[in-house]
């Protein structure tokens, strides 16, 4: 599905240069559940923004779906991963004065898609998620599990083929990490392919395959 | 402490040069602009003010309608002042001018220069219009005949020194004897004369009720109330004015009966430091102001200084927010909240400062540009005037308050782990009073583009609108008088030189200057009720041919008939009040004072033309054939004027050896009298700009303060798939919906008071409904780009660094 290929990230700080990610190499197969680990600043963020095409890279190839992603022009590039992906933040990162049902249309609407296919789309994912009754309230009415669940449900309503997920349990307790993950597991059995970034051994585990970054550099695969 | 506060206050602005610099500048124009109106109109309200007794002086002003003619007069008859004074005993003092011969010829070596600032006055002008003296003195000045008091300019002019009482001065070639030098006349006053002579050398028919022709001032006693004092004129009226007129008209019997048939002779008092703003009688000694002038800057300057105002405390807060984490830290570290509001005031009195330096240094430069403007001649030092001084201190303290307050108190009530989390977010977005805030510039700014527009429209219409005569390559030569029995040795001398086309010589021209009245009747006997009142005009053959009028009934005058000097052509308003259907061929009559009755034939009809400003309604006039020569003008046909004035004046130096040259062209004097119009133009044009360009510092501000709000919102959106066109409409719309909803305010306040306005004009344009969209669309577009450049910033911001939650 995507492949990265020498991909190197840096800043310059005065003369001194500090990367960010050196020569990774990481390829992704339609259907697999990516755990990436890593202290904090070994660049499991970056890592994930680069594959979101959210961050650009300094050196490298990244290829998705066939698509030189390091030759197209920034429209593309967000034509291409409005398309594709969908994003789930640690902090949630709903819009604080629309409602949950809103909050879940907004993609489609970026997506220019019709008022009555909209209504139609987010009414059945909410059915999915079974947060139905919540779709008129804002998200400081809701609990961080079930912001989180909101987010999802945003990440998947224009039906995405990569799931990119930061953190998406660090500001939940225990039980609703746990819902969250198995709500993860549960897509991946669907089909989707989920990347996400954990600093937990635990959910790491939910994945079939975990990646260790250290200061840029993919340590084992 | 305080110092502490001041070094961190001084760092911040640096940090943020671009904010500050925009802050400050803002309030900078803004109060400069306040500066300056202030300045404009403290000098407007000072007139004549200076006088001892400035409370108590009042002017005699005349009310007259008298066949179907309409005047409001400055002037009153001569014997009115003594009577008042021997009559009753309120009135302490009375003194006269005496302005109507107008400019005099004064002789300098061989040389006679024509001076306009020259009057004739009483012995007790002094008294009441108490001036400076430099040197005799002017208590008895003007006691004897032949005697003049000159101003300081005029000594130095004629004698080279200060020093000339004693010394002979002629004047019309008869010799004055100088008493007093006295200072120039402050420039706020309403009068300035750089001669005065004795009233006695005046040659009047005295002791005329009937002819108002002087200025005359009555000092009142202390405490007496001038409307009261103004119901006296009723018995002065009926005691002296009657008796006169009852010699001249026959069946009339008592005011009363005048009054009934339709006319109207009334007195009052015009207070004399109420006449710069609110006189606009005829003829005044200068033109004056007018009070609507005033307010119109003073609600201006306001509307500025709020506008700026308002700026400065929203980008204020606007900026105050970035500095929440500062808070939060100060918080933790133990300050208190005393302090940290000390610390957000000192901060903003010190750019409120700084803005108020900036500004007196724009004020200075500037002053010359806007007393250009504003035909003032204000000097800079007036800014630290005793009376100004307090208030300009006064002025950056009030706004750093009041900039400061909010976003003091507002930060220092954070706790402060969550402002150290960066959630302060609540509470700070839809803000109805500031979106008050920027409905009321926008409305301002619509308000004065709207003013603009239809003041420069009316003007354009002025200049174009067929006058019935044409003002183009006019060339005017004043005080043909000079050149005595020359003067048609002259005229025929010019018309031979090349581009001269024709030229005519008589008493007035087609724009405004001081022409009196006379009273014709269409029989012999004059009563009131057959009276037309009406403008005469002495002109010889060639007038109307050369100042392109229209004759439209009947025929010019013309050498070809023998009898053209009894004959007179009326303008179609004279011939409408006279009522006959085919006018041409009848008579009228007009008696002299000393009982003579002298008939005219009305031989022609001469198309209306506007001779007053079109401000008035044209009135009625006759042409005369006669010989009046003051004035010569000439119809040229040339591209090269410098050579061909320079002939004519030649062939005038040869002719009137000494006198003095002087030329103008019939389109500048046009243009003269709407001196005061442009000025209002320039005046709301300069500040619409200035206006708007605070409005859109202070949109720029609330754009970034607004973006930087929403800095996570726009993120997650972008994230989302939002495109920056998406992004930029988002942030605009809600400043678009306001700049609407301040158009839609605007829309009626601007009409209502440009429909005021236009009320002063008696030919006007009509106010047409794309002037408002117009206006409105300016201020959508100015809003638009100012926003936009903030709006796409954010909007290409990457949204990984917004979204970073470490």
């Amino acid at each position: 599905m995507l492949e990265l290929k020498g991909i190197y990230k840096w800043v310059n700080t005065g003369n001194h240069r500090t990367f960010l990610l050196k020569d990774v190499d990481l390829t992704v197969k339609e259907g697999e559940f990516i755990s990436i680990m890593g202290p904090s600043g070994s660049g499991k963020s970056t890592l994930l923004n680069v594959i979101g095409m959210l961050d650009e890279f300094n050196e490298g190839e990244y290829n998705f779906l066939n698509e030189s992603v390091h030759k197209l022009k920034e429209k593309q590039r967000s034509a291409l991963y409005k398309q594709y992906i969908g994003f789930v933040f640690q902090a949630y990162h709903l819009i604080d004065e629309l409602t949950v049902y809103e909050n879940i249309e907004t993609p489609l609407i970026y997506q220019n898609i019709k008022s009555s296919d909209r209504k139609a789309m987010v009414a059945d994912i909410l059915d999915r998620f079974q947060i139905v009754g919540k779709k008129d309230l804002f998200p400081t009415q809701l609990s961080g599990g079930q912001q989180q669940l909101v987010g999802i449900a945003r990440a998947l309503i224009a039906n995405p083929k990569l799931l990119l997920a930061d953190e998406p349990t660090g500001n939940l307790n225990s039980k609703q990490g746990e819902e969250i993950m198995n709500l993860f597991k549960q897509l991946n059995h669907e089909g989707m392919t989920i990347i996400q970034v954990t600093h937990s051994e635990k959910n790491a585990a939910y994945g079939s395959h975990i990646i260790n970054l250290l200061d840029g550099m993919i340590q084992n695969n | 402490m305080i110092r502490n506060y001041f070094k961190i206050a001084v760092r911040n602005l640096w940090k943020n040069k671009g904010f500050s610099a925009i802050n400050i500048a803002g309030l900078a124009i803004g109060l400069a602009c306040f500066i300056l109106i202030a300045l404009f109109v403290m000098d407007e309200l000072s007139y004549d003010r200076f006088y001892p007794d400035a409370d108590r002086i009042y002017r005699v002003d005349a009310d007259i309608k008298f066949g179907g003619n309409n005047l409001n007069l400055t002037v009153s008859s001569d014997p009115m002042g003594p009577v008042l004074k021997k009559d009753y005993p309120q009135v302490e003092e009375y003194t006269r001018i005496y302005a109507s011969e107008g400019s005099k010829l004064v002789r300098k070596g061989n040389e006679y220069i024509n001076e306009e600032k020259i009057v004739y006055a009483d012995s007790t002008f002094f008294n009441i219009f108490p001036q400076k003296v430099v040197s005799g003195e002017t208590k008895t000045a003007l006691f004897e005949p032949n005697t003049v008091v000159i101003s300081e300019t005029a000594a130095k002019k004629y004698f080279s020194t200060v020093d000339a009482a004693g010394k002979t001065i002629d004047i019309d070639k008869k010799p004055f004897k100088v008493t007093a030098v006295i200072k120039d006349m402050p420039h706020n006053s309403h009068f300035h004369f750089d001669f005065i002579m004795s009233m006695k050398n005046v040659e009047y028919d005295w002791n005329n009720f009937l002819s108002h022709n002087f200025h005359t001032y009555i000092l009142l006693k202390k405490g007496t109330d001038y409307h009261a004092f103004e119901k006296n004129f009723t018995q002065v009226l009926d005691n002296y004015v009657l008796p006169q007129a009852k010699q001249f008209m026959t069946g009339l019997n008592s005011m009363d009966d005048f009054r009934k048939s339709g006319n109207k002779l009334d007195y009052s008092l015009m207070p004399l430091t109420k006449i710069h703003l609110y006189s606009h009688r005829f003829p005044e000694l200068e033109a004056n102001s007018n009070i609507q002038f005033v307010y119109i800057f003073s609600a201006v300057a306001l509307f500025i200084l709020l506008i700026a105002c308002i700026n400065f405390m929203n980008l204020s807060t606007a900026r105050s927010v970035n500095r929440a984490k500062e808070v939060g830290i100060r918080k933790v570290l133990g300050t208190g909240k005393k302090n940290l509001i000390a610390q957000f005031l000192s901060e903003s009195a010190l750019m409120a400062f700084i803005s108020l330096l900036l500004a007196l240094v724009l004020t200075y430069f500037t002053l010359p540009l806007f007393n250009n403007i504003a035909a003032k001649s204000m000097s800079a030092g007036s800014i630290f005037s005793s009376s100004f001084l307090p208030f300009l201190i006064a002025l950056p303290v009030i706004v750093g308050l009041l900039a400061g307050l909010y976003p003091a108190f507002f930060l220092s009530r954070f706790k402060p782990i969550a402002v150290l989390k960066g959630k302060i977010n609540a509470g700070f977005k839809k803000n109805t009073l500031r979106s008050g805030l920027v409905v009321f510039q926008f409305f301002t700014s619509i308000v004065l583009i709207i003013g603009t527009i239809i003041v420069y429209q009316q003007l354009h219409f002025i200049q174009n609108t067929n006058l019935g005569f044409t003002k183009d390559q006019v060339l005017i030569i004043d005080d043909a008088y000079a050149l005595n029995k020359n003067d048609e040795v002259f005229k025929n001398a010019v018309l031979q030189l090349p581009g001269v086309k024709s030229g005519t010589m008589s008493g007035y021209l087609p724009v405004n200057s001081s022409r009196t009245d006379n009273t014709y009747s269409r029989e012999a006997v004059m009563d009131p009720k057959n009276a037309l009142s009406m403008q005469s005009w002495i002109v010889d053959y060639d007038y109307i041919n050369t100042l392109g009028m229209k004759i439209i009934k009947g025929r010019d005058f013309s050498k070809d008939f023998g009898t053209d000097s009894n004959a007179v052509i009326l303008n179609e308003t004279a011939a409408k009040v006279l009522g006959y259907e085919d006018p041409v061929g009848k008579k009228l009559f007009r008696q002299s004072p000393d009982g003579k009755t002298t008939s005219y034939t009305i031989i022609g009809i001469v198309k209306d033309f506007h001779f007053e400003s079109l401000r008035q309604n044209i009135y009625p006039l006759g042409l005369m054939l006669g010989h009046s020569n003051s004035i010569i003008s000439f119809k040229i046909a040339t591209a090269n004027i410098k050579p061909l004035i320079q002939q004519i004046q030649n062939k005038w130096k040869a002719l009137a050896p000494g006198m003095p040259f002087s030329y103008r062209f019939m389109d500048d004097a046009f243009n003269n009298m709407y001196r005061a119009e442009q000025r209002v133009e320039k005046v709301a044009i300069t500040f619409a700009i200035l206006a708007i360009i605070i409005a859109c510092l202070g949109l720029f501000g609330l754009v970034t303060y607004m973006a930087e709000q929403r800095t996570k919102e726009i993120g997650v959106r972008k994230v989302l798939g939002a495109s920056v066109p998406n992004l930029v409409a988002m942030l605009s719309k809600d400043f678009m919906k306001l700049v609407a909803i301040a158009s839609v305010i605007a829309f009626p306040v601007a009409w209502w008071g440009m429909h005021t306005w236009l009320q002063d004009f008696a030919y006007r344009i009509s106010i047409e409904w794309w002037v408002f969209a117009l206006a409105a669309f300016i201020a959508l577009l100015i809003a638009l780009l100012t926003v936009s450049v903030q709006a796409i910033k954010a909007a290409m911001a990457n949204p990984v660094k917004s979204l970073r939650t470490e």
